[in-house]
């Protein structure tokens, strides 16, 4: 019974645990490279394995090799910056739109009555089943793809902006009129930084979801794009370049969260402790 | 500082369930001297918190009048400063620029506004905390905040609506302690709501009990100040009158 007093010794385990802690703290951007690691290992077996033709199943250096040529070429360079470019175009009106109209929604209970059906009965028309009277009315450019982003990111911006409107205590609404506040003023000052977490969840969902649908409009509309690259691939029969284009997708994702959102997220809502981390 | 009068105030509200009209103000009237300190209590649902909201021009009266230095008010503003239970702090404001709020509503320019919020800090022991937001500080000290915000913007007259209900009972007493001490250094017009009869005797200068929406009683309180608890806890004077108003507000 005495021993059980003692401190327990620190294992092996726990030594190398700790490491590995102290050196993620250090390294962050490495770290979370770390856990692709046995997905990447895993991919390569399996490819080396043989257990699939190479042409269907290509390990990651064929990607790696891809990756260079299409580098090379310019190629992917030209794909990614027509996507992004319309990604950024898409959102910024999305949100030039989105925030205004959740804001009077989220504070006018006659807008909110007359609106807020409307807004869903529009949000169940998702995004790319707009695509074919789209491509009609617009043919296949870049207003299709764009008017499609914008819709996609609209809907979950509003939304959001109306729950984080509504979600403002009555107090602060009054304590900025008793310090003598105009009621445009209580907008500004408290009702828009009130609801910035939950705008920004409007905008992270409405980037994902936005993400996705370029991808599926780029794909039919098929003129440039990382969707085109793939579906194009396709016709090619190059799994290579399909996979490589998976794995862009899935990178680029991970910049922008990483890189634009989180660090917003940080500074705001988890700063004032609107938000438990 | 200025006075504070209510002149026949009621509130009528109607309640869409019980399909009746409930008089949650029947009919208050009394003043608040320039520079006075006077409480409002009464048990739960007696109408102050209403009465205040009313004061504050955050709900409309039925019928009525409050008057500011003896003009009709109506509607929230500036002279009328506010100090809630909840605190109501910005949480994206540092307490600098919580205590600023105001002075910046009126245009009065950043450095200045500073000057004047890092002032009234110093006056609640808080310079320190200017930096800070809101949810890096304890109850007690965010409600020392919440009242300095109020003074900074030097309303005409300060309403207080149970501030110190939500923090712990010796941050409480220490808290009263604070404001009847920044009351005399700046002789505010001050009425504050509560429901703690120790409370409203330590504070004021008057107690109004009320009950049911109406006045029930009008209690002077002369002890001398400064006041301390240490000193009042046991003084018989102190307990006589707290004994008195808890009487009332037990009847009401």
């Amino acid at each position: 019974m005495s021993a059980a007093t003692a401190t327990a010794p620190v294992s092996p385990w726990q030594r190398a645990w700790g490491a590995y802690v102290r050196w993620s703290a250090r390294n962050p951007a490495l770290a979370s490279l770390v856990p692709f690691v046995p997905l990447v290992v895993l991919w390569a077996a399996v490819a080396k394995s043989g257990l699939f033709p190479p042409v269907f199943f290509p390990g990651p250096l064929e990607v790696i090799q891809k990756f260079g040529t299409l580098m090379a070429n310019g190629i992917l360079p030209a794909y990614l910056e027509d996507s992004v470019v319309r990604l950024a175009a898409g959102t910024a009106v999305g949100l030039a739109l989105g925030i205004p109209l959740g804001l009077i929604v989220g504070l006018s209970d006659r807008a909110h009555r007359v609106l807020w059906p409307v807004l869903l009965f529009f949000q169940a028309i998702g995004d790319i089943a707009w695509l074919p009277i789209l491509l009609i009315w617009f043919g296949f450019g870049l207003t299709t793809m764009i008017f499609v982003i914008v819709y996609t990111v609209l809907f979950p911006v509003v939304l959001n902006t109306v729950l984080g409107v509504r979600s403002v205590p009555l107090e602060l609404h009054r304590v900025a009129l008793s310090l003598g506040a105009s009621k445009a003023r209580v907008v500004w000052e408290v009702v828009l930084p009130g609801a910035l977490p939950n705008i920004m969840t409007g905008l992270r969902n409405g980037l994902g979801f936005g993400w996705r649908a370029l991808i599926a409009a780029e794909i039919i509309v098929g003129t440039s794009g990382i969707g085109f690259l793939m579906f194009d691939a396709r016709r090619a029969g190059s799994v290579v370049e399909i996979m490589l284009g998976m794995i862009v997708l899935g990178v680029l994702w991970y910049v922008v969260d990483s890189w634009v959102l989180a660090p917003i997220e940080r500074a705001t809502g988890e700063r004032w402790g609107l938000v438990n981390r | 500082m200025k006075s504070l009068t209510i002149d026949h105030l009621q509130k009528t509200y109607f309640d869409p369930f019980a399909a009746k009209q409930v008089n949650a103000i029947r009919d208050i009237s009394f003043s608040v001297a320039a520079g006075d300190f006077v409480s409002v209590v009464g048990p739960s649902g007696c109408g102050k918190t209403t009465m205040l909201n009313l004061i504050a021009g955050f709900l409309a009266p039925t019928a009525g009048e409050i008057r500011v230095d003896g003009h009709a008010v109506s509607g929230p503003g500036p002279d009328r400063g506010v100090v809630f239970q909840s605190f109501a702090l910005f949480p994206w404001r540092t307490v600098l620029d919580n205590v600023a709020f105001g002075p910046k509503m009126r245009g009065v320019p950043k450095a200045k506004r500073h000057e004047i919020a890092r002032e009234y800090l110093a006056l609640a022991g808080l310079a320190y905390a200017a930096d800070r937001y809101p949810n890096e500080l304890s109850g007690g000290m965010q409600q020392r905040v919440g009242v300095v915000r109020a003074l900074a913007n030097e309303p005409d007259v300060l309403l207080m609506d149970e501030p110190f209900a939500s923090v712990d009972a010796q941050t409480r007493m220490t808290l009263q302690e604070e404001l009847t001490r920044i009351w005399a250094q700046r002789r505010p017009t001050v009425l504050f709501i509560t429901h703690d009869v120790n409370e409203a005797v330590f504070l004021s200068n008057r107690v109004i009990v009320l009950s049911h929406g109406s006045v029930l009683e009008d209690i002077a309180i002369d002890l001398l100040r400064p006041r301390a608890w240490d000193a009042l806890i046991e003084d018989a004077a102190f307990k006589a009158l707290a004994a008195r108003v808890l009487q009332q507000v037990r009847a009401a």
